[in-house]
């Protein structure tokens, strides 16, 4: 196991390496440059040409490439092209307050959508089952802008019961906090029901469908003990993979709805330095939440092998 | 006492014989009066020999029906300043408003168009209004203390003349003033010795050239967010980059008593759907402007007011005259004449707009011809204009900006343009893209396209740039000597009647040649709750909270 988390470890540099790269040779593509957002459409030509030489806009892709890896190893991730603002801190403040807002929707999320499923995968074509599954698929695919506005109106405008905009002030304690967050955190909710309790129920159909489970059965185990004690288990590991790779959207991915509930997040950050051509912002928010995407891809990879020993040692 | 030059006398007379023969209605002498400095008492001198019973609305500034209660805070919504704000070089609406809450204009433009005095307390020309005299408010002082004068003026007039600074001002002033044109008579006297005469000379140092916020002597170019300085109502006490600010009351403003108002919360908020959910949940009071897309829904909430002023903002559609298909001005009269005016507004803006004339001599401006035929929709006419042209069926691409409503503007063209057998296709394209930089300026080259243009004091902000052989942002590409001759005229001329001589021919002129589609002239919204009071709509989006107050 040790020699799976090295090994994948390892391969996180590498790809963000690339992955910059990228980012930097699609900046270079697309149209418009910095100088003129800085300046505005009414600065002649010189103007901007001098800017940009300014902030080296102007030197050969290369060397531009270079001086900025040089620095981003060190942690000095320049200023923001459009604010002057630090990006590191600039990047991190962002990168908090969209985990907090992704911590919420999880930690309701989870236990809900595993229970649902789970009640699902025993209940399998009864009532209960039919239920879930038509209602978790349907808000799967309503976009998060309409489900967003409808609870908005409904529980802001209509019944006052939530505060918009989602921000919390700043210096709120974490329950204040909580409560602001609900309401953005429910059409993220929405999205991951369908995700998450479809793949615990199918995780749970065919974990009781194992052989282990009859024999178990046979025996004369309680039923309780079986669902519970073995199957769940088993049924985990599809599961928590699926909330790996969901967590890198929740965290980074989430611009609709940032901008919709006006919360300060990085996925709006991203967003804005991207049609603001502001390039170091730009790069430092996409690398951390690449960045974010593996390690928790990595971290469901390893509850899985501790959930399933198969994967442990490789089979 | 009237302190009003022998020039200013005499134009009192010249307006009074306006009036009396019924060429200008007295709403229109207002205006008139006011850009050329006549004193109050002159005014009403001139109004009282025209029978006037006084009865024409004062908008000097805002006035409410309640009296004034002092206290509480303000929450506004706006979208977040896209750059660090500078007042010398801003040019979009956060920042915009942002400034202006701080700093302040010689002059302000009321919403009828006729000028507030701010920081000048009085003005005139000389008989040929190339000589521009503006005598300075005594007693008002910066927020740091410093007092404020002639100095002040001068550092900043000649901050924006300056090329480098790259002020959105210099092409305001570009032909008119240039630098070295500024001229301090004394401590409160300034002179502006203009490069030719024009007479409409104050609004291009008024708040619709909105660069024009009068720094202290010494102010640097991009220190302003650190150290917010100004003259204005409201001190800048906290700025955080794309989430808001938070502005106190100015115990040391001149005017005294006011701002009614203890503090100003701002918030930024890019979606017009956003805001208006702000403020429908009660977490703003006020958004600084409400376009109708996106806000339908307040226009019918009872909770909500909605203030609508008419505005000369604009979009230009423009043909390149000298490529193909547009060389021949029978092509460009048929698009024109596919529109249904009327309709579009409706569709658009729920009728808050007024119709284009495909001119820029919007109905908002006072010497605007009211005499002149409204185009309407004619197909046949538009389809008999095609063929006699040679040019039936033909097929246009067209630039469409993704800006508030213009994608919607052009999906109405292309069907209206279908009737006529025009194939109208569309490209849309990112405001990024569609500004440009460097070489590649989309918007002054391409062969056809719609671009947007936020309100102007005077139809010279737009036809000197727009239509002039030389102008900068002349997309069409158009180039007429007599045009060119009537625009010097018309700026030149001090005698209404015959400026607006120049502006009828001007008007049929564009009509004829039709270089721009100019359909509809937006109205301006704002909305706020229902106990805001002592604010109005601004044709420019502009800001000035100096008499808000919460009832």
């Amino acid at each position: 196991m040790g020699r799976l988390i090295v090994r994948r470890l390892l391969l996180v540099v590498p790809t963000l390496l690339l992955l910059s790269v990228l980012i930097f040779l699609m900046l270079g593509v697309v149209p418009g440059d910095p100088g003129r957002v800085k300046l505005g459409p009414y600065a002649p030509a010189s103007a901007v040409a001098q800017y940009d030489h300014q902030i080296g806009y102007d030197r050969p892709l290369v060397e531009r490439y270079g001086s900025w890896l040089g620095g981003f190893v060190v942690l000095h991730w320049g200023e923001s092209w459009n604010t002057n603002q630090p990006v590191f801190s600039l990047t991190m403040q962002r990168l908090w307050a969209s985990i907090q807002l992704a911590f919420v929707a999880l930690v309701i999320i989870i236990p809900l959508a595993i229970v649902l499923g789970v009640t699902a995968a025993l209940h399998r074509d009864g009532i209960a089952d039919r239920i879930i599954t038509v209602v978790s698929l349907s808000l799967t695919v309503v976009p998060e802008f309409v489900s967003g506005v409808v609870l908005i109106v409904l529980f802001v405008v209509g019944l006052k019961l939530f505060h918009f905009p989602a921000a919390p002030p700043p210096g709120s304690g974490p329950l204040t906090r909580l409560f602001y967050l609900i309401l953005p955190a429910i059409p993220l909710m929405f999205v991951e029901m369908g995700y998450i309790a479809r793949m615990a129920r199918a995780g749970m159909i065919e974990a009781l469908n194992m052989p282990y489970i009859r024999t178990a059965t046979l025996n004369g185990l309680p039923r309780r003990r079986v669902v519970y004690g073995h199957a769940l288990r088993n049924a985990m590991a599809p599961t928590v993979a699926v909330i790996g790779t969901q967590i890198g959207w929740l965290v980074g991915g989430l611009v609709v709805i940032e901008r919709l509930f006006v919360y300060p997040g990085v996925g709006k950050l991203m967003a804005d330095s991207a049609t603001f051509k502001d390039f170091p912002v730009l790069e430092s928010t996409v690398l951390v939440v690449a960045a974010i995407y593996m390690l928790s891809n990595l971290g469901a990879d390893i509850i899985v092998a501790f959930l399933d020993p198969r994967v442990r040692y490789g089979r | 006492m009237t302190n009003d030059t022998p020039v200013q006398r005499e134009y009192a007379d010249h307006l009074l014989h306006e009036v009396l023969n019924g060429r200008m209605s007295r709403r229109e002498l207002i205006v008139r009066a006011s850009v050329f400095g006549l004193s109050a008492t002159l005014v009403g001198q001139v109004l009282a020999a025209c029978g006037s019973s006084g009865s024409s609305t004062s908008t000097t500034s805002p006035t409410a029906s309640l009296s004034p209660k002092l206290g509480g805070t303000l929450k506004v919504a706006m979208p977040s300043p896209t750059v660090t704000v500078d007042p010398t070089t801003m040019y979009d609406t956060g920042s915009i408003a942002i400034a202006q809450m701080v700093a302040e204009y010689l002059v302000w433009v009321n919403n009828d168009l006729s000028l507030r005095p701010v920081l000048a307390a009085k003005w005139s020309p000389d008989s040929s209004a190339k000589v521009w005299t503006f005598n300075l408010r005594t007693g008002a002082t910066f927020q740091d203390g410093k007092p404020f004068g002639a100095d002040d003026v001068v550092a900043t007039m000649d901050i924006l003349l300056n090329p480098k600074t790259v002020s959105a001002a210099l092409s305001a002033f570009q032909g008119i003033l240039s630098q070295g044109g500024v001229v301090k008579v004394d401590d409160s006297t300034v002179e502006f010795h203009l490069d030719q005469p024009f007479a409409d000379f104050p609004y291009i140092v008024a708040s619709t050239n909105y660069d024009c916020l009068i720094m202290p002597k010494g102010y640097k170019v991009g220190t302003w967010q650190k150290n917010p300085v100004g003259t204005g109502a409201f001190k800048m006490t906290k700025f955080t980059a794309k989430q808001g600010a938070t502005f106190a009351k100015n115990p040391t403003y001149w005017d005294t008593g006011k701002p009614y108002l203890d503090a100003v919360d701002v918030q930024f908020i890019e979606e017009t759907q956003a805001q208006a959910l702000a403020l429908q949940s009660g977490s703003v009071d006020m958004m600084l402007s409400t376009p109708y897309q996106g806000a339908q829904a307040l226009f019918t909430d009872p909770n909500v007011k909605v203030l609508t002023t008419p505005s000369t903002m604009m979009r230009s559609l423009h043909m390149r005259v000298d490529t193909e298909p547009f060389t021949d001005k029978r092509v460009r009269q048929a698009l024109a004449y596919t529109l249904d005016r009327p309709a579009i507004i409706k569709n658009l803006f729920n009728d808050k707009a007024s119709v284009g004339n495909d001119n820029v001599f919007a109905p908002l401006y006072p010497l605007s011809p009211k005499d002149v035929t409204q185009r309407a929709q004619d197909i046949a006419k538009a389809k008999q204009l095609l063929s006699d042209a040679g040019k039936s069926g033909v097929t246009m691409t067209l630039n469409v900006e993704e800006f508030e409503e213009v994608p919607q503007y052009a999906t109405l063209l292309q069907q209206y343009a279908k009737q006529a057998g025009i194939n109208l296709k569309l490209n849309q394209v990112t405001v990024t893209y569609w500004y440009g930089s460097g070489n590649n300026q989309p918007w002054l080259q391409a062969p056809m396209g719609i671009t947007d243009w936020t309100f102007r004091g005077v139809p010279s902000q737009y036809f000197l740039p727009m239509y002039t052989s030389k102008g900068v942002w002349n997309s069409a590409q158009f180039k007429n000597s007599q045009f060119d001759k009537l625009a010097g005229q018309y700026d030149g001329t001090i005698d209404v009647a015959t400026r607006k001589g120049y502006a009828k021919q001007m008007v049929e002129i564009m009509l004829d040649e039709t270089p721009y589609i100019i359909g509809y002239w937006i109205s301006v919204n704002r909305a706020m709750k229902q106990n805001v009071q002592g604010v109005t709509a601004d044709p420019a989006e502009f800001i000035d909270l100096t008499t808000a107050f919460l009832a």
